[in-house]
């Protein structure tokens, strides 16, 4: 039982929640989704982030290489690493004004 | 005396005299007010409204870094209000707002407001949504923001 119940957090930490806008809102049907971004510990990249929303969202995968992510409200870029509690976007080049 | 900076994300109609006022103190004799509106004509293309969407929370903050980079860049000017508003408006309506006070127009008023407008479409999160006669979809930005931005 207990290995059970550490093995059940385990898996809690590893879904990133991540916001969406635009485009990829209309098309995933949600403002936000969840990512399985494998096993806790592992350093996890901007870019491992992309490939991971494009497993669990295939009907996102046509946008993801040229959308722009957030993470903690400033841009972040495919070398930069992320962290479970971070605030994560994924949104289209920006139309506003 | 402190320099205003106004920022805002809002879906109420944007009060133009309401922002020079807020902007403007007794040092000031240039008030430089750039408005985008929504257009309704592009060539022989029709557009019956905009929507605007915003991560609101991210906008605030790069609203309020573009105020300082604009002070950095023209360091003179005065009052500063940037205002985007989201939801949904019609042809004609103002869309956003960069108002900047200074003492004189020489003092980099019309260069700052510029500078302003320009940065807010490079790296504010918003998007809109344009409704034509045949249906609407999604306006494209053409920016990739960069480390800094």
């Amino acid at each position: 039982m207990h290995i059970q119940a550490s093995g059940i957090r385990q898996l809690r930490q590893l879904n990133m929640k991540i916001k969406l806008f635009a485009t990829l809102k209309d098309r995933a049907g949600t403002s936000e989704i969840v990512v399985d971004t494998g096993r806790p510990g592992q350093p996890l990249t901007v870019a491992d982030l992309r490939r991971y929303v494009c497993e669990t969202c295939p009907g996102l995968a046509a946008l993801v290489a040229s959308s722009i992510v957030s993470v903690n409200r400033e841009f972040a870029f495919n070398h930069d690493t992320v962290s479970a509690t971070d605030e994560v976007a994924l949104f289209p080049p920006v139309s506003g004004g | 005396m402190p320099n205003p900076t106004l920022l805002d994300i809002t879906t109420n109609p944007i009060d133009l005299n309401a922002l020079q006022a807020g902007v403007t103190t007794p040092r000031d004799g240039a008030v430089v007010i750039f408005t985008g509106t929504v257009r309704g004509e592009t060539g022989a293309a029709r557009t019956t409204r905009l929507e605007y969407e915003a991560y609101a929370e991210m906008a605030m903050g790069k609203l309020s870094q573009i105020a300082e980079e604009m002070r950095k860049k023209f360091a003179l000017i005065h009052g500063i209000a940037l205002v985007q508003r989201v939801g949904l408006m019609a042809v004609g309506e103002p869309t956003v707002a960069v108002v900047v006070s200074a003492g004189h127009r020489g003092d980099g008023a019309f260069e700052a407001a510029r500078f302003g407008i320009d940065r807010l479409k490079q790296i504010v999160p918003v998007w809109k949504k344009e409704t034509r006669p045949d249906g609407s979809a999604w306006v494209e930005g053409d920016y990739l923001p960069v480390p800094g931005d």
